[in-house]
């Protein structure tokens, strides 16, 4: 399985700075967000990417880019219509082949050697099918991620076979529905943002576009569908992903990628020197 | 043992008796030390919960029955406190070892049987606790431990509004009730579903209501209203109960008992709004708010049940916990639909979560109770637990039944419609707690007690017929199963399902409407409340309006006797269709209901408008123009007048009328300021009821007492007979009180309770004592001559019936003496209501429902506060301020109102009386008893018997060398009752003269305050009759005044809205007979009796065991009835 296109979703209309968001790297140089994103997954072997926009949000996103603005194709989503419609805009832009999956909206920090997206790829031409990242998370953050249903692959540890999937589950529901044998209790499977998906997702998003009439178009039936139609797994990453559209979720996603990497001596001594001239 | 762990049903299903007949003592012993080790062994719970109950059974009705068992024992005071702190296993052990050191005799099986079936009861309600924590969906809420964990938030909807003054939209929740259209025998209880899954199977309907002559047509009964607000808070709002609170702190919505909102937050919690989880964390309730509706915002949870009463028997209560729960769910996302009815999965999940509100709230259902979420009519049966079950492996059935609907093609609609044209629904007035019953149902499937087991088996087919007769659309054979059913099986397994009253209405409408009349019908636990009458459709009219008045009437003639909480009413109903549904109010439309704003609008009127909120002004404005177009709010503006100007009428009438009584009653209102200032001082209280602590009290020695259990010398017998013909005789029942632990302060007259069938139908307490002097007047060819003392407050009543039943046809003189005394209630001091609830040792409940105990407590305290400690208590019907003070003044009564004066006029040879309580069953004038009592030349022979665990309130006690009785109120410390071995009965043998002596006076004194009948001056005859009579009233306040007077606690009901009821402990003073035993110049006997004589019925509860142990049996051998 070769996959060599990737496509970034970044047409929310209440998100669309997010990817704007200057970031310092591991490397202490300063970075957009959606460079850091285009970099993720160049590091995985893709070669060419899409960016799905909203109207009139191409120049600054080209300019966000930077010096691999030259590689990027953009999409426009003309209107708002929901997260699977913005992906299945690049429906004839990736064609037959399998494609990597990313939302703007989340930065990844691997922990091992690594990348995450170098991870997931990894896996998904070994298994010959869908895979998306997930991450175990606690079930008060529920709200804010699709979650998976499913059980462990035999002999792969990091592997689940995916049977749900539900978007912004109640914990209700994902007590009866998504509990994953072997996680520890309260904590679920959610989507990491990050997935490689089959040409299969886009049939499928038409098929539910069609139903749809006006109502947005979410993603996570057609990944549910996607379960029952063909191999879908998930894949545990080595590595956390960082909401950048939350609350703190910039400074969080900040704190975290200067703490893995070069000038991580300098700024937990910042964080010292915050800490001790508080007011008690 | 076998029969626990076998396989084989038939071996299973037998029950105790039959596999224990003919065993001895040794043999049931060897039995029970081996269950006992099999119990504590056994991994299968429900095999350790048989076991359990098997041991209580032999130590509560086998052992006893061995002639060779000891009477007399000691229960170890610390193995009582440990039952009391619910440490049963502590407590079982501390028995079984007092057992090897004194071995084995009553007493001790008492304890061990009471600590056996506590032990049972609370391993089986664990087990349904943890699996109602264990069902998926449920867990969540119990790790949620902070705000920042809380994973819910309100659907977008509810907080969309298109400006800040308009309103937020409102979602409405409407739901129907269920009725029980089989009467399930009970099998709806959590345990058996869990246990029998295959025999648990109701037929349930879900309904809408009116009250005949009130509602235009049935409709939903519950309403809640659900939106957000402007304010972080959660605002919860009982339209019924006439409450609200606006909730700021988490430790608020746990303390249940607080007001009358303890539904709503059971519903806030168990919805995981509020997740239990974060009970007792420390963290902000706005802090969890404004993480589930946003910052600055809150909740309001509104209920409203329209106007159906309390006890209905149709789980209105779980249903609206379930429509609360249904609407905070859909709020939050839980359920997919926010409006409209609820699909299968979310029902199921609604259910569930009402169990883990009814369980939060200390309250408690049946499985099918929450069946108004559903439509229409369901089959609901129990369901095996299989593998992936959280139950699978500890219980046979899962927690959660199955719902099976039937539709058009099992129950046709003209089916339905004949249904709704046959059956009358009726609310009979009595709300009765059903929680001893369904602790019987449970305890009597387990033992598999034969009769119980073969009517469990019979309900069953009676189910099938009912289900075959509803498919075929015979309405006339259902209501023939329903008949047989009530009659049949179901007092079969519990007797006590039925009531006087209900078979009163049952004979009355089969006299009016002979083969019109189709069947009766029970619903709920018991009858008396809810219950159902089917007609020949032709005459369902004419059924409503008889059974209205018919209702009206025997409440008349029974409401003394019986606890009726409300006026009897007759239901519209009708089948509904859609189960629970809701709509979202948005605009114009998004109003609470009118009893809302009755309630609320006052409040916001009397405040600033500038400090209202602006959506609560705009909300006040939007009203103002509604009241004018929608019908529905017709009349809101003279509410809101009558509301902000409230009529006093009531209340003055009332106090007149207390007043009124009290001067009728002979009330010394000198006596009671003292008393008040007593009280209120300190020298008077639960703690100053003691004796000091240093005083020495020992048990009775072995000759101290008179032993009678085993039968007396002949010549006992022939002295007492020869005294009876004679006519020396008389007997006394003390029927002054109102039996304040029979009904839970229901102020019912307990002589006229008909409290158990006897002979065939329901028999009154006074019905049973004249029973047993007709046999003995018949045996002796002369009527006994019967007093019974009344106090002001039951002498109206059983005048009143005993005129209405012509005194049972009892062919003797029977004589009433009314009270001469009364007192009047006094709000308590919170020093004795702490003593008494944190200082004496108290029964701890369960763990939530202590929680709601203590919660009740702190608020009764803070009552108590309010209303003024000391105060008298007048803020209650009159009857329910008054009281009798104590039934040491029932015999002075009887010196000092002329009856004995009269009966000594007219039987000069009458030398004996015979006292006793209206609740000793088997007292009679027992010829052999009442012959050594006239050898011994006694004053006062006092009946005693051995004592058993649950005999609190005294005993016989030697202290400073005298023998003496000794009320439990006036124990110098707790432990020193459990070193007594006798438990007064207080039936007593009085010799007329040296009682008389002890007053100072003489039978003439009497004789003499009787009108001269004879010659010489009138004006100087009646001066001597009123110089005696003041002679006699002196000669009593000397004596009284050397007697202790005791404060006491009791329990007295207030009744409000519909059927509602709250129970206040009020404060009154008492003087008791037995303390006549401490009178130096009284010479006292003390006589063994067995308990089958000496028992007191002194709660329901006791009856069923009472029937059993043979007790009932004895009673009847005892009467002779007509």
């Amino acid at each position: 399985m070769k996959i060599s296109k990737a496509v970034i979703t970044a047409a929310g209309r209440e998100q669309r700075t997010l990817p704007l968001h200057a970031l310092v790297d591991r490397d202490g140089i300063q970075k957009t967000a959606l460079q850091i994103i285009i970099e993720e997954a160049l590091a995985a072997g893709v070669e060419d990417i899409a960016v799905i926009h909203a109207p009139g949000d191409q120049t600054a996103y080209r300019q966000a880019a930077g010096s691999h603005a030259g590689r990027l194709h953009f999409i426009e989503q003309a209107a708002p219509r929901g997260y699977g419609h913005a992906l299945l805009c690049a429906r004839d832009y990736v064609g037959p082949q399998p494609f990597l999956h990313f939302v703007s909206d989340h930065l990844y920090v691997n922990a091992g050697p690594r990348r995450c997206a170098q991870q997931l790829v990894a896996a998904a031409q070994v298994v010959h099918c869908a895979v998306s990242a997930v991450q175990a998370t606690r079930e008060s953050m529920l709200p804010f991620y699709g979650t998976v249903g499913g059980r462990r692959v035999p002999q792969s540890p990091d592997l689940y076979q995916i049977e749900l999937v539900r978007e912004k589950p109640t914990p209700t529901q994902a007590e009866q529905e998504l509990m994953v044998p072997g996680l520890r209790a309260g904590h679920y499977l959610c989507f990491f943002g990050m997935h490689v998906l089959t040409p299969t997702v886009m049939d499928l998003l038409d098929e539910f576009l069609q139903q749809a009439g006006d109502a947005p178009l979410a993603l996570s039936p057609a990944l549910a569908a996607l379960a029952e139609r063909e191999r879908y797994l998930a894949l545990e990453i080595a590595g956390r992903r960082y909401n950048i559209g939350v609350k703190y979720g910039l400074l969080q996603a900040q704190l975290a990628l200067s703490l893995e990497g070069n000038d991580r001596a300098e700024v937990l001594a910042e964080l010292v020197e915050v800490l001790a001239a508080r007011q008690p | 043992m076998d029969i626990i762990t076998a396989a084989d049903p038939d071996l299973r299903d037998l029950s105790l008796e039959t596999a224990g007949q003919g065993a001895t003592l040794n043999e049931w012993l060897e039995q029970c030390r081996q269950l006992d080790a099999f119990r504590r062994d056994c991994p299968n719970l429900y095999e350790r919960v048989r076991a359990l109950f098997f041991l209580y059974a032999i130590h509560r009705f086998h052992l006893p029955r061995q002639t060779d068992l000891p009477a007399i024992g000691r229960v170890p005071f610390e193995g009582y406190v440990h039952l009391l702190d619910r440490r049963f296993e502590e407590a079982v052990d501390l028995f079984l070892q007092a057992q090897a050191e004194q071995g084995p005799n009553d007493t001790l099986a008492s304890a061990l049987a009471e600590a056996y079936r506590h032990l049972g009861f609370q391993t089986l309600v664990n087990q349904v606790r943890r699996s109602v924590k264990s069902v998926r969906g449920n867990q969540w809420m119990f790790r949620t431990g902070h705000p920042a964990d809380q994973p819910l938030r309100i659907r977008p909807q509810l907080t969309t509004r298109p400006a800040p003054q308009t309103p937020f939209p409102i979602l409405r929740e409407v739901t129907p009730v269920r009725m029980d259209l089989s009467h399930s025998a009970w099998s709806d209880i959590f345990f058996l579903g869990m246990d029998y899954p295959e025999g648990a199977r109701v037929l349930n309907v879900s309904i809408d209501l009116g009250v005949r002559g009130r509602d235009a047509a049935p409709r939903p009964p519950i309403e809640v209203y659900l939106r957000v607000i402007d304010e972080p808070v959660l605002r919860l709002v009982s339209v019924d109960l006439g409450a609200h609170a606006d909730i700021t702190s988490l430790a608020e919505v746990f303390d249940f008992a607080r007001d009358y909102l303890g539904l709503l937050k059971a519903a806030v919690i168990a919805a995981g709004i509020v997740p239990p989880g974060l009970e007792g964390s420390g963290q902000e309730l706005a802090d969890l708010l404004a993480r589930l509706v946003g910052p600055g915002l809150g909740l309001e949870l509104a209920s409203c049940v329209n106007g159906i009463p309390k006890g209905s028997r149709l789980a209105v209560s779980t249903n609206l916990l379930a429509a609360l729960i249904a609407a905070c769910m859909r709020a939050t996302g839980q359920a997919r639909s926010l409006t409209g009815a609820l699909d299968e999965t979310e029902r199921r999940l609604v259910a569930a979560r009402a169990i883990l509100g009814e369980w939060l709230a200390g309250s408690g259902g049946g499985w099918q109770d929450s069946g108004g979420l559903w439509p229409a009519t369901k089959l609901i049966c129990g369901v095996t637990a299989a593998a992936g079950d959280p139950e699978f492996g500890i219980s046979r059935g899962r927690l959660l039944p199955q719902h099976h609907l039937l539709d058009a093609r099992e129950i046709s609609a003209a089916t339905c419609a004949r249904l709704q044209q046959s059956l009358v629904l009726v609310h009979g007035g009595m709300a009765q707690n059903v929680g001893p019953i369904l602790e019987m149902v449970t305890e009597k499937y387990l033992l598999r007690s034969e009769a119980e087991w073969r009517g469990r088996q019979e309900a069953r087919r009676v189910f099938d017929r009912i289900l075959d007769a509803l498919q075929q659309g015979d309405i006339r054979a259902i209501g023939q199963s329903t008949t047989y059913n009530f009659t049949g099986p179901l007092q079969t397994i519990i007797p006590w399902a039925s009531t006087f009253y209900t078979e009163i209405l049952i004979e009355r409408v089969r006299e009016k409407f002979g083969e019109h009349f189709w069947g009766f019908w029970m619903l709920g636990g018991m009858s008396g409340g809810g219950m159902g009458f089917i007609f020949d459709p032709a005459r369902q009219r004419d059924g409503q309006d008889f059974l209205g008045a018919a209702m009206c009437a025997a409440k008349r003639e029974l409401q003394h006797a019986l606890p009726f909480a409300m006026e009897p009413v007759v239901y519209d109903f009708a089948i509904n269709a859609q189960g629970t549904s809701a709509r979202l109010l948005t605009g114009d439309e998004a109003l609470m209901p009118p009893g809302y704003y009755a309630r609320m609008v006052p409040r916001w009127l009397r405040t600033d408008p500038q400090a209202l909120p602006a959506t609560t002004r705009a909300e006040l404005s939007r009203l103002g123009a509604a009241c004018h177009i929608r019908p529905e709010l017709h009349g809101m503006v003279e509410t809101l007048f009558e509301r902000l100007l409230p009529r006093s009428g009531p209340e003055a009438q009332t106090d007149q009328t207390l007043a009124a009584l009290l001067a009728q009653g002979g009330f010394d209102a000198a006596l009671h300021e003292q008393i008040r200032t007593d009280v209120r001082n300190g020298r008077l209280g639960l703690a100053q009821n003691r004796l000091p602590a240093s005083t020495t009290l020992e048990d009775v020695r072995p000759a101290d007492v008179l032993d009678a259990s085993g039968g007396l010398d002949p010549a006992c017998r022939q002295a007492g007979l020869a005294a009876l013909a004679d006519g020396a005789v008389a007997v006394v029942s003390l029927a002054a009180g109102v039996g304040s632990r029979w009904t839970q302060g229901a102020g019912v007259v307990k002589a006229l309770h008909p409290f158990c069938k006897l002979g065939g139908r329901h028999r009154s307490f006074i019905e049973v004592h004249l029973a047993k002097s007709r046999r003995l007047g018949r045996e002796l060819g002369k009527p006994l001559p019967h007093l019974i003392t009344t106090s002001y407050l039951t002498h109206a009543p059983i005048r009143e019936y005993l005129a209405f039943c012509r005194n049972y046809g009892y062919e003797g003189p029977l004589l009433l003496s009314p009270g001469r005394a009364i007192g009047l209630r006094l709000i308590p001091m919170e020093r004795d209501l702490r003593f008494a609830w944190e200082d004496r040792p108290q029964q701890r409940l369960d763990e939530q429902a202590q929680k709601v105990r203590d919660s009740l407590h702190a608020a009764l305290i803070h009552w108590a506060r309010q209303a003024g400690e000391g105060n008298d208590y007048t803020d209650n019907v009159p009857f329910q301020c008054l009281h009798p003070v104590g039934h040491w003044f029932e015999v002075p009564n009887l010196l000092r109102n002329g009856v004995l004066a009269a009966l000594l006029a007219e039987r000069p040879q009458l030398q004996h009386l015979f006292l006793h309580n209206i609740d000793t069953a088997g007292a009679d004038v027992d010829p052999a008893l009442l012959g050594l009592h006239i050898r011994s030349s006694a004053c006062l022979t006092f009946e005693v018997m051995a004592r058993r665990i649950e005999d609190r309130g005294g005993g016989l006690a030697r202290i400073g060398g005298r023998v003496r009785l000794v009320e439990g109120l006036a124990m110098p410390r707790e432990e020193a009752e459990f070193a007594l071995s006798f438990y007064n009965s207080q039936s007593t043998w009085i010799h007329i003269d040296r009682l008389l002596a002890i007053f100072g006076l003489t039978r003439a004194d009497l004789l003499a305050t009787r009108e001269p009948t004879g010659s010489g001056s009138p004006a100087g005859a009646q001066g001597a009759a009123d110089g005696a009579t003041e002679k006699i009233a002196a000669a009593l306040r000397v004596v009284a005044a050397r007697l202790p007077t005791y404060i006491t606690l009791k329990d007295v009901k207030k009744r409000w809205g519909h059927g509602q009821e709250d129970v206040y402990p009020v404060a009154q003073f008492e003087k008791l007979w037995s303390d006549m035993t401490a009178l130096p110049e009284a010479d006292c006997r003390f006589v063994v009796v067995p308990r089958l004589r000496g028992q007191q019925l002194k709660d329901q509860a006791q009856l069923d065991g009472w029937l059993r142990d043979g007790s009932a049996a004895y009673v009847e051998a005892l009467c002779a009835w007509d």
